[in-house]
């Protein structure tokens, strides 16, 4: 099979084309309908084979899994139906803490201000990311210039020196305030202000929209470019080249990004640390729900309730994985279907 | 309990040093502590051998570990035979860190903290009483005022912790501006009242852009301040010992003081960074804010970089009606924790720490004022003291002549007070809301949650 | 798929620039670079502030809104790098050993991991990934403490164990669904004709799967770089001594909000700390996204 590798040309796709021209059966490339198993295998020892190499490859996660994640994982269950201040052993209190987030007024603020920051920052980050992807998918000069210097703000992360940036950016006597009063605009203490403190956090997590693009710039390189000159020699316009043989192409790429970029915004923690230092502050208005969580457990030393906020948001975070890999197949095409 | 601690390069490098010493005639861990008081012997006194390994935690960056890292040299050139490893990081990085590593008992044998989280740790048992290592002699606190050694004790009354730095929130004054706008700087002795009046006339005079006051009113100290320099308790045991009016006078001030214009905005104030070179007094935005003493360097330096030609400096805290000191002391020290394998040593350390001359000459009053009192006489005898540590210094001498009050702080506070404070007033401040029903909403969720803290 | 499958062709090699460029071309070329300049100004400027903050003198950092230095200096740069007892030849050398562990681990444990979740059948699979995900799904807070009395029971504490070892057991979810999602856009006939060339699932692995997915496994190396370089958390708990530090705790060490602040330092080793990532991604981006299709033309 070295053939592959050495004579792949150009892209993954191509070299398919050269390893399905030697399927003997052929059959449709590409429409996913192309290999049948041969039912004149044996199948229960290819089966069996099958899953004990399967095994075999998941065998260092396997380890990992119930070596050191599991444990831990199921000690936070059990957590949060204890009391637990860190320093003393836990005490076991049943549904205390999960009854007790029913009625705390923080817990909604929290929620309140997460499911806004969701709202707002993931159909962000995801539409620039992508964008900016598909303008660095084209070949032009200074290419790798370009990818690194729009890569550049996810870098610096959100490090102490992030949060001195946008406090100089956003503060009463910030640069943002400084070009509006140029062009004749009464600015705000942005960072300051309860009504708009959140959305400078939205700012900084599409300033950070590296990752995202960079997973959609390595899956644009795995279309193959022919399908976008069969389409052009079909008429095709851009738009339609892009929503006909990108986007497509492309979906499982977007379903993991839609995913985790969703994931990750629910799990907002350091950002809140860049205007606030971690309070939450001005009045709340950042207090993320992993943020609020943090302060309990860490804080204010009730790490029983954090864990049960944890838990919480994992049945919530379960229950839309699911309903996204339950509408998966109505929009995801992925290269391996049969 | 497992330790992986191994020798560091360093620590190699100095234990060959010391093995050199030690061939050289010197005896490799030395004992301390004279003849042991009655019923308090071995390592609870803290005596047996100086050797060993301990690790010692503390919160500070650049200068202060410098200084630190020093110290603990002398102390390993003293004790041959003994390593140091620091444990560091910035003052909110350090205590996560510190509750992680007590969940699974694995403290430092040396811990760096303050009396406003002592209860927290000596609450749940983790701490050391300390009293037998001072009757054994192996600790030696003479030199430390009553009064001050008395914040490192617990509510039981134990003594859970050696202070040996002492801050204190000051007035900071821009001497320059104020000046300019015709004020001054307030008299000694001034009150509240006094103080309101300060301000208010100062803004009358300012140039645009120039606050006369920072706002104050989601400061906790300010608070603790002006309880205490109207005479009255912040805590009874674990309650609430202040009362919901004297909480709503002090919103009340700061809000008529908001309103009309003579402090920063509401949302100036939530913008604000939290070090010190970066805050509104030190850049030439507001003439007079609530700082720790001990911070009037850097903020000089701060402010000759943002508007050079400016002064600073800081007086006490207004005083009460009847003339008693309102600032408050707020005292670090160290603790050694119950799983400690090795007291001996952290016992030494902490003595060489508070009386070794060489040791606190090195230190200088780094992290609040020296509460040995020789010690502290002795650097400002120093004529090379620069001028504001100087002044820093003479200051607490002055705050502790005028007898200070005192705050025993009940486990909890750290995490139920301090932040809670700052959002109850921010949620007046910036959203509006009735002080007095704030300030009710404040005090009962405080008292529930110090009930559940014990 | 069904949309561009009867429009594929065989493969043709094609140069990647086709056509002589025309003098509207260039003009159009010349307006797209101006616009993606204009774009990165705005995106970069906090970072050139930066920049430019670390060469004025310290207390100067903060008064401008501008890029040049006023007062031009390298004491920053000299101060920062070996600021009191910090010592950032030291944590550059340890996160970068860091790093690199961390990135061969990653590697090889999630991209075996995603080839089983993505090609094979086996009994619990459906259960098995959805426990991968369940990993993501929690957030890391509430596993701090269980897994710090874990890593002190092993006996790891003070050692970079608790930072590289789980990298090597794929404990790391977010690589192992992305190399799956990688796998899966690849056409499964690759491997049906690996299968009849005589290999093996662990030859399809190596000799299919690997090579094609070059593009993932750059971009894990990537991430996992980034996010080792970065990560504060671990190494804050896990390493005590100031020998074994990383970078990121280094960092840490200029500011202080009960003592003094320095921001210039901050500033120049924050630059200084961001070069290698920079310079990594430069090397490393043809690689990592180009992937195939370069070394195809060669």
């Amino acid at each position: 099979m070295s053939s592959v590798r050495g004579g792949a040309p150009r892209t993954g796709a191509a070299a398919q084309h050269r390893a399905a021209g030697r399927d003997p059966r052929g059959g449709s490339v590409g429409t996913g309908a192309g290999a049948q198993r041969d039912p004149g295998v044996p199948r229960m020892s290819r089966r069996a084979r099958e899953a004990l190499a399967a095994y075999g490859f998941l065998l260092p996660w396997l380890v990992g899994l119930v070596g050191l994640t599991l444990g831990p994982m199921l000690y936070s269950l059990y957590l949060s139906f204890t009391r637990y201040d860190l320093l003393t052993p836990p005490e076991w209190s049943g549904l205390d803490n999960y009854r007790a987030m029913l009625e705390d007024p923080r817990l909604a603020k929290s929620v309140e201000v997460t499911v806004v920051y969701v709202a707002v920052a993931v159909p962000a980050i995801l539409v620039v990311s992508l964008a900016v992807a598909l303008v660095l998918s084209r070949a032009m000069r200074f290419l790798p210039f370009y990818r690194a210097a729009f890569y550049l703000p996810s870098l610096v992360g959100a490090s102490v020196a992030v949060s001195l940036l946008w406090r100089h950016l956003f503060a009463g006597d910030g640069v943002v305030n400084a070009l509006l009063r140029a062009v004749g605009v009464q600015g705000r203490t942005w960072i300051g202000d309860p009504d708009t403190a959140l959305y400078t956090l939205v700012l900084l997590s599409v300033w950070t929209f590296g990752s995202p693009m960079i997973i959609f710039l390595a899956g644009l390189k795995q279309v193959p470019r022919d399908l976008y000159e069969a389409a052009e020699v079909d008429g095709a316009g851009p738009v339609r080249r892009f929503v006909s043989v990108t986007l497509p192409l492309l979906s499982p790429l977007i379903f993991f990004n839609v995913l985790l970029t969703t994931v990750n915004a629910f799990q907002a923690f350091t950002p809140a640390y860049v205007v606030s230092g971690g309070t939450g502050g001005p009045a709340d208005s950042t207090l993320f729900y992993t943020l609020y969580l943090y302060q309990r457990g860490f804080t204010q030393l009730d790490m029983g309730y954090a864990s049960a906020m944890a838990w919480a948001l994992l049945v919530v975070l379960g229950a839309f994985t699911a309903a996204m890999f339950a509408t998966a197949r109505f929009w995801v095409h992925y290269g391996d279907e049969r | 309990m497992f330790t992986s601690h191994r020798p560091t390069r360093r620590a190699t490098g100095v234990a060959a040093g010391l093995l050199a010493l030690a061939l050289a005639g010197c005896t490799g861990g030395t004992s301390v502590g004279g003849e042991p008081a009655e019923g308090a012997t071995g390592a609870d006194a803290g005596q047996g051998e100086v050797t060993g390994d301990i690790r010692l935690s503390f919160w500070g960056s650049g200068l202060r570990v410098e200084k630190t890292n020093g110290v603990s040299d002398l102390f390993v050139k003293a004790n041959p035979g003994v390593t140091v490893t620091p444990n560091f990081g910035d003052f909110s990085a350090y205590f996560q860190k510190l509750n992680i590593e007590a969940t699974s008992g694995n403290l430092p044998c040396v811990v760096q903290l303050q009396g406003r989280q002592l209860n927290d740790y000596a609450g749940k048992g983790l701490l050391t009483d300390l009293q037998p290592m001072v009757d054994s002699g192996a600790i030696d606190v003479s030199n430390i005022p009553a009064e001050v050694l008395d914040t490192g004790r617990g509510t039981d009354g134990k003594l859970y912790e050696v202070p040996y730095g002492a801050a204190y929130d000051s007035i900071m004054v821009n001497t320059t501006l104020a000046e300019q706008a015709g004020v001054g700087v307030p008299a000694e002795g001034y009150t509240w009242d006094d103080f309101v009046d300060y301000v208010q006339r100062a803004d009358a005079a300012l140039p645009e852009g120039v606050a006369a006051l920072n706002l104050g009113g989601g400061l906790p100290n300010y608070f603790i301040e002006y309880v205490r320099a109207h005479g009255e308790e912040l805590f009874d045991g674990s309650e609430v010992a202040f009362t919901q009016d004297r909480l709503v006078e002090f919103w009340t001030m700061w809000e008529q003081l908001r309103q009309a214009g003579v402090t920063t905005t509401a949302q100036d104030k939530s913008a604000e960074a939290t070090q010190v070179e970066q805050s509104y007094v030190a850049t030439g935005r507001a003439v007079v804010d609530n700082k720790p003493g001990n911070q009037l360097g850097q903020a000089r330096g701060a402010l000759a970089g943002a508007a050079p030609g400016q002064e600073l400096t800081t007086i006490q805290l207004p005083s009460g009606p009847d003339g008693s000191s309102g600032t408050v002391l707020f005292t670090s020290g160290w603790s050694i924790p119950r799983t400690c394998d090795n007291v001996p040593t952290a016992a030494a350390f902490i003595d060489f720490w508070v009386n070794d001359h060489e040791a606190n000459a090195l230190f200088a009053s780094n992290n609040g004022a020296n509460t040995n009192t020789v010690e502290l006489d002795s650097q400002l005898q120093d004529p090379a003291l620069d001028p504001s540590t100087r002044h820093a210094l003479e200051l607490y001498q002055q705050i502790v002549e005028d007898e200070p009050p005192t705050v025993l702080y009940p486990a909890g506070y750290q995490a139920n007070f301090e932040t809670a404070f700052t959002r109850a007033y921010e949620d007046i401040s910036l959203n509006g809301a009735d002080v007095r029903a704030t300030a009710e909403t404040f005090i009962a969720n405080l008292n529930s949650a110090l009930a559940a803290a014990q | 798929m069904s949309t561009q499958a009867p429009a594929r062709q065989p493969a043709v090699l094609r140069p990647v620039f086709p056509r002589r460029p025309s003098r509207n071309a260039l003009v159009r070329a010349a307006a797209r670079h101006a616009l993606l300049l204009a774009v990165l100004f705005v995106i970069l400027y906090p970072l050139l502030w930066m920049v430019g903050a670390s060469f004025r003198p310290e207390n100067q950092a903060f008064g401008t809104l501008g890029l040049w230095p006023s007062g031009f200096t390298l004491d920053n740069y000299r101060e920062g790098w070996s600021y009191g007892t910090l010592n950032f030849s030291r944590y550059f050398l340890n996160s970068l050993v860091i790093a690199v562990l961390c990135i061969v681990g990653n590697v090889v444990s999630c991209s075996l991991a995603a080839y089983a979740f993505a090609r094979l059948e086996f009994p619990f699979k459906r259960a098995l990934f959805a426990l991968v995900l369940a990993t993501l799904l929690l957030p890391y807070q509430v596993t701090i403490v269980p897994q710090y009395v874990l890593f002190n029971e092993l006996a790891w504490i003070n050692t970079i164990m608790p930072l590289t070892v789980p990298k090597f057991l794929a404990t790391d979810a977010f690589f192992v669904f992305l190399m799956v999602q990688f796998i899966r856009t690849l056409p499964r006939e690759l491997d049906e004709a690996a299968r009849l060339d005589g290999c093996g699932h662990l030859g399809i692995f190596r000799r299919v799967i690997l090579p094609l997915s070059l593009p993932a496994i750059g971009t894990t190396a990537m991430f996992t770089f980034i996010r080792t370089w970065d990560d504060f958390l671990g190494p804050l708990l896990y390493l005590n001594d100031p020998e074994r530090w990383t970078v990121t705790l280094g960092l840490n060490g200029f500011l202080d909000n009960t003592g003094v602040s320095s921001f210039g330092p901050l500033f120049a080793m924050a630059t200084v700390a961001i070069a290698p990532i920079v310079g990594f991604f430069l090397v490393s981006q043809r690689l990592l996204i180009e992937g195939v299709a370069t070394s195809g033309l060669k």
